[in-house]
């Protein structure tokens, strides 16, 4: 088999990891962790979607992706200035 | 060649994911400040992906999200300590100062607000050595 496919492969099963350990992480009691986690996920499901793209020829997998990291960074830095609150 | 840099690429990209995930994991219970390390162990996972997309050959994608990464990052941490942190840990608003006694040149506050107190126990001290004039009749 080819490396490129086989390092392919390793590195979704490792974003997939990640997913799940996130997901965990996500349930610890503060709203910012939650944040934190909804963000890893976006990202992470950027990058497999990259992949995936790559390995299965689909279109459009590379815009999909960069929507996913642009809306991902501005949702998060949103909630974090209403989480945050104003200057006292 | 090129396949090959590829695969060193996305394996290292590989080892840095399942290593940011055993980080996130292995937090203990207890630990004090556990959102800040967690948002710090994400930072490695950012720079993970970047090195995914460089070996995807994804430029412009690793660009974009080695830019926004640690706006993301500063955010949720600003957030954090803005609200949650200062409302469930009172204790963090207090700073306590740590002074050498014995330092020839930095004091306490307090000893100092104490020497310049009027009725200090160095003021009294000094009241040995008051100044006396003599007065001096000119009549006579």
């Amino acid at each position: 088999m080819d490396i490129l496919f086989i390092a392919k492969i390793l590195l979704v099963i490792a974003l997939i990891i990640m997913m799940l350990v996130t997901l965990r992480a996500s349930a610890y009691k503060s709203t910012s962790m939650g944040l934190l986690g909804s963000s890893v996920i976006v990202n992470a499901f950027a990058v497999a979607l990259l992949i995936i793209g790559e390995l299965h020829n689909l279109q459009f997998y590379r815009d999909i992706s960069l929507a996913l990291i642009f809306f991902g960074f501005v949702g998060t830095v949103a909630f974090a200035v209403v989480l945050g609150g104003n200057d006292e | 060649m090129i396949e090959y840099v590829q695969a060193i690429l996305l394996i290292i990209a590989a080892v840095l994911t399942i290593i940011s995930a055993v980080g996130l994991l292995s937090l203990g219970k207890n630990t004090r400040n556990k959102v800040y390390a967690r948002i710090h162990i994400v930072g490695l996972f950012d720079i993970a992906c970047i090195i995914a997309m460089i070996g995807l050959g994804q430029y412009l994608l690793a660009g974009v999200y080695f830019i926004l990464a640690p706006f993301t990052a500063h955010a949720i941490a600003n957030a954090y300590w803005k609200k949650e942190d200062r409302e469930n840990n009172m204790d963090l608003m207090t700073v306590e100062e740590e002074v050498d006694e014995n330092h020839p040149f930095i004091h306490p506050k307090e000893k100092m607000q104490a020497l310049e107190s009027e009725d200090s126990e160095k003021l009294k001290t000094d009241d040995r050595f008051s100044v006396t004039t003599i007065e001096i009749n000119e009549d006579e």
